[in-house]
């Protein structure tokens, strides 16, 4: 098993440290898949769907692909499972990532010295000139093959909505003032690009519309009763949607969201080569 | 008569000066005010008695600086010379140095007036307006530590800008309690250390490579490792802040402490760390290092209870009192009981220093090596007093010394604190 990976470039250095941000705020411990061309993070030992098909609790799953690294090289554990899982706890590689804020290059590489290790090497340029260089070995655990079914997004049926989301700051910003009023906010768009985000207490109620905001051309979503206009919702925590929405400024190329009627949400977001997607299950 | 302080700063004075505590607050919940001719001094030691901090205001930083000793005459015609005993708490004298932009903006002035008589330090902020905001603390009567530690002779002088030492607290979680400096004479180490049980604990190990020209000055006598207590840098890195100035760190081999000091000509500000005795084999197996874990963090005041004891070792000790404690009743001599109660280690280091003290009254210079090495060196302790029946262990493992008078001082090299 082999795995040595190398960013370098300011703009895919801080999308890898917002990933990895992302990830460690998250879930405290994650599973980190390394495929042939791509990174994928996932919470480790997921349980989220129970029986027949409900969602308990949220989970985030990351996908690097190749060409964020400037180099990519592994190999898994053998020919035909080309794959290595390993388990690591999601701070570790937070902490790791933050300090290559700034760096010339960040290098990945899965070392065994004592222990499994995933080396974290990173290089700072200095202002005279000579670079300064940091190395982190994060101790991993590499995950036996039985384990491996469970790092994989549950595959779901089409969503019943999809809509593109308003701008980044917009949405975080109302969301945000609505986690000061209450723990509930109630997600509901439609197939002509409306959406509201609501919510109500005994003594307020605050209710944001958006339009205008355009469907994914492909999404085979359709309502349950046909009718183009009628809103589909889903009732999530706010604190859990605003944990998503927090973090370093970025500007995806895409950011949409699915909802299945009274039962999921999820949001997805790509930039260059990273996509993130989140799950929150209805309360 | 009696030994006071008063002294007056401006606004931007106090800034510093509230920096200062800020800095020794995170070394320990006590400190003591301890003016004299040189300055006032803010001086702390944290509770293990691994890590000592003193900021030296010289008289000139200050709009106004005034104090006195008293000197009590005696029948003997020995006059002793008594100065101002005060210790604060942190928890009384933190939160009036709170906010210390706005105070730099508002205050016009800001007095602190002590008299030994008194019990009570009182700090004056005069504002625009006639408005004025007292403070009253009560302080308690102790004699202040000092540390003699000899930068000259350090073997190994780094000279660096703190926004190097701040990179490299960052890397380093919390968790983590002591961190290695390795270095070259060609480069410098930063690195998690490896004394802790790293093949067990799910700990993240970091190093940081720093090349020797981000250095402003950069002498190594010799390869050198040393390990030490990671939180207590982040007290002289608040403290810079409020300089302007590089951190001067001074070491040698490892036993011996470690200073961190900054100098800019009004304050000098000095921090000395214990460091991790190098192991007699590190072959050891992870029961005896964790021993020595436990060893070197009852960093003991070593002395022994009991026996009246004078020997040649203990004369250049100087016969300033011990510090009293904050429960009279629990005087230094039931220290070695209180120690006595925990772990089994600390037992049997107990154990071992009253066989030391055995040996060392009949014969000063025989030298008990595996208990010494296995310990962060004591750096200072409070010198015997003839009230009280301390009486201290071979002052040769300790590598600075604790005096108040000029005369102890053969040569005039040593620098105190």
């Amino acid at each position: 098993m082999k795995f040595r990976a190398k960013i370098t470039g300011k703009g895919c250095l801080e999308l890898f440290i917002h990933v990895s941000c992302t990830v460690a705020r998250l879930a405290k411990v994650c599973v980190l898949r390394v495929r042939p061309d791509s990174l994928c993070f996932s919470p480790a030992g997921f349980h989220g769907l129970r029986e027949a098909g409900l969602w308990c609790e949220a989970g985030l799953w990351c996908e690097v692909r190749r060409g964020a690294f400037q180099q990519f090289r592994m190999e898994g554990v053998s020919e035909d499972l080309d794959e290595i899982h390993l388990e690591l706890t999601a701070e570790h590689l937070s902490r790791a990532a933050r300090s290559a804020a700034g760096a010339s290059f960040l290098k990945l590489q899965l070392t065994h010295r004592r222990r499994p290790c995933l080396t974290v090497a990173v290089e700072l340029a200095s202002s005279l000139g000579r670079a300064r260089s940091v190395v982190h070995e994060l101790p991993v655990q590499v995950l036996p093959r039985g384990a491996w079914r469970a790092c994989l997004p549950p595959s779901l049926r089409a969503a019943d909505a999809s809509i593109y989301l308003p701008r980044w700051r917009t949405l975080r910003s109302i969301v945000e003032r609505m986690a000061n009023v209450g723990d509930h906010v109630l997600v509901e768009a439609n197939l002509r690009g409306r959406m509201t985000l609501s919510m109500e207490t005994e003594v307020v109620s605050i209710k944001s519309y958006f339009k205008n905001l355009g469907n994914p051309p492909e999404s085979a979503g359709a309502p349950p009763n046909g009718d183009l206009e009628s809103m589909v919702q889903v009732r999530v925590d706010n604190r859990k949607l605003l944990q998503f929405l927090e973090g370093q400024q970025i500007n995806p190329t895409m950011a949409l969201c699915n909802i299945w009627d009274n039962s999921l949400l999820q949001l997805v977001l790509v930039q260059e080569d990273v996509s993130l997607q989140y799950f929150i299950p209805a309360l | 008569m009696a030994a006071m302080l008063k002294c007056v700063m401006s606004g931007s004075q106090v800034k510093v000066f509230g920096k200062a505590v800020q800095a020794l607050s995170r070394i320990s919940d006590e400190l003591w005010l301890d003016p004299s001719k040189k300055g006032l001094a803010l001086r702390c030691v944290n509770s293990s008695r691994s890590a000592y901090g003193c900021v030296l205001f010289s008289p000139v930083f200050f709009q106004h600086y005034q104090w006195s000793d008293l000197v009590k005459m005696s029948e003997n015609e020995l006059d002793t010379t008594l100065n101002l005993k005060c210790k604060l708490g942190m928890k009384s004298i933190l939160p009036i140095f709170r906010c210390l932009n706005s105070l730099e903006r508002n205050i016009e002035k800001c007095k602190i007036f002590t008299r030994s008589d008194k019990c009570k330090v009182v700090i004056q902020f005069f504002y625009r307006h006639g408005i004025k905001r007292t403070h009253n603390i009560c302080f308690q009567e102790s004699q202040p530590l000092q540390v003699i530690f000899d930068k000259n002779v350090c073997t190994n002088t780094l000279m660096i800008q703190p926004r190097l030492l701040a990179d490299a607290i960052v890397l380093f979680t919390s968790s983590q309690e002591e961190v290695t400096l390795a270095v070259t004479p060609l480069n410098f180490c930063l690195k998690s250390s490896n004394e802790e049980s790293v093949d067990l604990s799910n700990a993240v190990y970091s190093e940081m490579f720093v090349a020797s020209d981000e250095f402003d000055f950069f002498q190594i006598g010799m390869d050198t490792e040393i390990t030490f207590c990671f939180k207590e840098l982040k007290g002289i890195l608040t403290f810079s802040e409020a300089t302007h100035a590089p951190i001067s760190i001074y070491f040698d081999f490892p036993g011996k402490p470690l200073a961190l000091s900054i100098d800019d000509m009004l304050v000098e500000a000095n921090f000395i760390l214990a460091t991790l005795a190098d192991e007699p084999s590190r072959a050891s197996s992870p029961q005896s290092l964790c021993l020595s874990q436990k060893r070197k963090r009852s960093d003991l005041i070593k002395k022994k209870a009991g026996k009246n004891v004078t020997s040649q070792a203990l004369e250049c000790i100087s016969r300033k009192a011990a510090p009293r404690r904050l429960y009279p009743k629990e005087t230094l001599t039931n220290i070695s009981a209180l120690e006595n109660c925990g772990s089994p280690a600390m037992k049997r280091v107990n154990g071992d220093v009253s066989e030391v003290s055995e040996n060392s009254v009949s014969n000063t210079e025989e030298v008990p090596g595996s208990l010494c090495l296995r310990k962060f060196s004591c750096m200072f302790f409070g010198a015997v007093s003839s009230d009280q029946q301390e009486h201290f262990n071979h002052p040769f493992d300790s590598l600075a010394r604790a005096s108040d008078s000029e005369e102890d001082m053969n040569n005039g090299s040593f620098s105190i604190f």
